[in-house]
């Protein structure tokens, strides 16, 4: 099978397997409501299914209302401790106990809205409705002045901590980390306790608050937040913080804690406070956070080939990876051979860059580590930004390479910008990606030329890209709103641009989450893999298909119908594969081990 | 140094490498070319000093240095030879000390750079001075910059223990402020006076 046939959703595929999704929905048997949750299960994930009282066609799980379990659970009063082999959930809850350690647990407390989705304290919401988007959005740590004194600190709605084995403050999201020793302590404290038990905790539920543990050998990282994200998504934003630290400072860094167990880490992380920060940001915008693929710049075919041949020429010189992006979005990237970059490094890495201001004034040669590839050897990065938002990283194993490296850079820069690659980069960033409103009409009564194609030039008179049908309303065809269409075999994904009616980055990070949500659902090992998934809550329609080969996840109207919103999904399959060549970086890719 | 085993070793990794092969360090009589690299602690302001000597200007917003940042600036001395600097501004965070024989190793000139308002940083950059007389090439030429010098009222590093230090070691010595652009230019030239000739004449 050819790798453009690896995208493929239509009947006419190869693949038997990815069936139309009109199909997979037309052997199920639905009850539809509006503000209720309604959960559906592939027929062919029925067996798997042991908890549920329906045993219709399809299994079917109706929730009466749209909060997950957290309320359930929460009115068991007291402590309840659960081990399932070496897990444990703990359960407290208790309105009249906040925790001697200063971290209330929040419920029953007045006059903060625990329900608003924005991080911030409730009544500094308005301001943060101008100034929180993502273009405005100030890197840098806040705060630092609180400690879990403060009632401000205790209010933030998602706090990241890392502390070492022996509950000394490595970094923490809000307040001055020497000032929260203490509460440090205090979750170390609890870490051990059920170590010593020979267990391991996992999570906490206090309230509306979980409190998400992860232990990386000396190095602990918690997670306390009342977001109602998943206990997962949670746990994989942990994760890449620890990656971050990994990026900086090598897995190494280990054996100082072998030397002196209480070694203090700080001082190692100076000045990367803001490169945290900007990851913690990113959890709230980049997709790529939680799909683990990355996303590339729409460019004409021909734009990301030629800069993929000059990359091509410097990685056969001693380059082990060569990678152009713009911002987040990759415009071409080749590794040398056998070497292969996984989407986690690529995000974790590109945000130390971009969080990190001094890249921009001058050519760098830096020591990074890219955990993916090799979590105990630094590499060298020679890293230089050829215009305000694209910039090219080159990587070696030679720490004296920046000579060599620099003349690369050289030619690579001579040829993009005789090439025009730069110029179509800037234009690319300013015309955006997929817009919703652009989805092609049915795609099997048109031409395939039809589709709207990026990177090309076009006159705005003729050729007109949009293909609007009549259709009243905000957002595209049947009340889409948006889509991520995630390829699993290129580990990449594409986003549809935002936008009305989602246009405030509030309304974006809420869309998030739900993708989250939804991400974890569908891959969640305990209950079997889902393979569609249709929600309708009062927010929106969330549909999620996921075949071998690709993963989709749209969003409709609340109101949408659902033939129809099925019917769109398709479409949208069908127009992401007629534009493949340009939204995604296909052929040599380093990813093919 | 903290943590130096989570980076490199130095004894074991051939770290000896950012030379410009083609060059070594001179061109011709008349243009030379030189390494020089910027050290001390982090937060002092050599940056700051290298962006003034290059590009004029001064940034007063913190932009920590990452590894090491490079950059060229040429100057013409009275007797018409030119000097292209090649100017390695290093990171001052203790990670990247256990790189730093990376950076200055087959170096030229060193400019030890401390914060007058510091006596820390004056500490650190004394460690530094070791550090080169160690490792350093031994007819390597040091300059010790005693920055912020515009800051005067926060003094804490009196000029004198300044030069003191310096003469003692055989360097340089001379207070800058990158924010006024105070003395900037003069560490350069006088840097330049400094250099050994290649004995052509």
């Amino acid at each position: 099978m050819s790798s453009s046939d690896s995208n493929s959703s239509s009947v006419d595929d190869h693949n038997p397997n990815p069936k139309p999704l009109d199909y997979q929905f037309e052997t199920l048997n639905l009850e539809q409501g509006s503000g209720s949750t309604i959960i559906q299960n592939d027929v062919d994930e029925e067996g798997r299914q042991q908890d549920q009282g329906s045993s219709l066609n399809g299994s079917l799980n109706v929730n009466s209302n749209n909060h997950e379990q957290d309320d359930g659970i929460g009115l068991v009063r007291g402590v309840v401790l659960r081990r399932t082999n070496s897990e444990v959930e703990v359960d407290v809850n208790g309105p009249s106990s906040p925790s001697s350690s200063g971290y209330a647990g929040e419920r029953g407390s007045s006059g903060v809205s625990e329900d608003d989705e924005i991080e911030e304290v409730a009544n500094d919401s308005a301001l943060h409705e101008v100034f929180d988007s993502q273009a405005a959005w100030l890197p840098g740590k806040r705060h630092v002045d609180e400690d879990d004194a403060s009632i401000s600190w205790r209010k933030r709605k998602k706090h990241f901590f890392i502390l070492s084995h022996s509950g000394k403050p490595i970094y923490s999201r809000y307040g001055d980390e020497h000032k929260l020793a203490g509460f440090s302590a205090t979750l170390q404290a609890i870490i051990s306790f059920v170590e010593n038990g020979g267990d391991r905790v996992k999570l906490v539920r206090a309230g509306k608050h979980q409190v998400v543990f992860l232990v990386k050998g000396p190095i602990y990282l918690v997670c306390i937040s009342c977001t109602e994200q998943p206990y997962e998504s949670l746990r994989g934003e942990l994760e890449l913080i620890y990656g971050q630290m990994i990026l900086i400072l090598t897995k190494s860094v280990n054996r100082c804690f072998e030397k002196n167990p209480k070694f203090d880490m700080t001082p190692l992380l100076g000045g990367t406070d803001v490169v945290f920060s900007s990851l913690i940001h990113s959890f709230s915008w980049n997709p790529a956070t939680f799909l683990h693929a990355y996303t590339c710049l729409p460019l004409a075919y021909g734009t990301r080939q030629a800069a993929g041949a000059i990359l091509h020429d410097v990685a056969d010189s001693g380059v082990l990876f060569a990678i152009l992006m713009c911002k987040h979005k990759v415009v071409s990237l080749v590794g040398a051979q056998k070497a292969s970059l996984h989407p986690d490094d690529m995000l974790l890495l590109s945000n130390f860059i971009m969080s990190s201001e001094s890249f921009r004034t001058s050519e760098s040669f830096s020591p990074i580590c890219l955990p993916r590839y090799n979590p105990m050897a630094f590499l060298y990065a020679y890293v230089r930004y050829l215009d305000v938002d694209t910039y090219l990283m080159l990587l070696t194993t030679s720490s004296d390479a920046f000579y060599h490296l620099k003349d690369c850079r050289i030619r690579i820069e001579m040829v993009l910008l005789k090439s025009n690659v730069l110029s179509e980069v800037q234009r690319s960033m300013l015309d955006g990606g997929m817009h919703v409103e652009d989805l092609p009409a049915d795609p099997l009564s048109r031409p395939r030329s039809a589709s709207p194609h990026f990177g090309e030039h076009q006159e705005p008179t003729d050729s007109p890209r949009r293909f609007r049908e009549p259709f009243a309303g905000i957002g595209g065809p049947a009340g889409l709103w948006h889509f991520i269409y995630r390829s699993i075999y290129l580990e990449q994904y594409i986003s549809s641009e935002f936008s009305a009616p989602i246009n405030s980055p509030q309304q974006q990070k809420r869309l998030y989450r739900a993708y989250q949500k939804l991400y974890t659902s569908m891959h969640d090992k305990g209950n079997g893999a889902h393979k569609t998934q249709f929600r309708r809550d009062e927010n929106y329609v969330l549909l999620c298909w996921v075949t071998p080969d690709f993963e989709l996840y749209a969003t409709f109207d609340p109101l949408a119908d659902k033939g129809l919103a099925i019917k769109t999904c398709n479409r949208v399959c069908q127009w992401v594969k007629d534009v493949e060549n340009e939204i995604f970086l296909l052929g040599a890719s380093p990813f093919s081990w | 140094m903290g943590c130096s085993s989570s980076l490199p070793d130095r004894s074991t990794g051939r770290l000896g490498g950012l030379n410009n092969s083609e060059s070594g360090g001179v061109a011709d009589a008349k243009n030379l070319r030189v390494k020089l690299v910027l050290l001390g602690d982090s937060g002092v302001g050599k940056s700051c000093i290298v962006l003034r000597f290059v590009r004029g200007q001064f940034d007063p917003t913190s932009k920590v240095t990452i590894g090491a940042s490079f950059l060229s600036q040429t100057i013409a001395l009275q007797d018409s030879t030119t000097i292209k600097f090649e100017i390695w501004d290093t990171a001052g965070q203790e990670r990247y000390a256990a790189l730093a024989p990376l950076y200055y190793r087959g170096a030229a000139v060193a400019v030890i750079v401390y914060d007058i308002t510091s006596p820390e940083t004056f500490n650190k950059a004394q460690y530094w001075v070791k550090e080169l007389q160690k490792h350093g090439s031994p007819d390597i030429v040091m300059a010790l910059v005693g920055n912020k010098a515009d800051l005067h009222e926060k003094r804490e590093v009196p000029t004198q223990d300044g030069i003191e230090y310096a003469e003692k070691n055989g360097m340089f010595f001379i207070e800058t402020s990158a924010k006024t652009a105070d003395n900037i230019n003069q560490l350069f030239e006088e840097i330049a006076k400094r250099l050994p000739r290649p004995s052509s004449t």
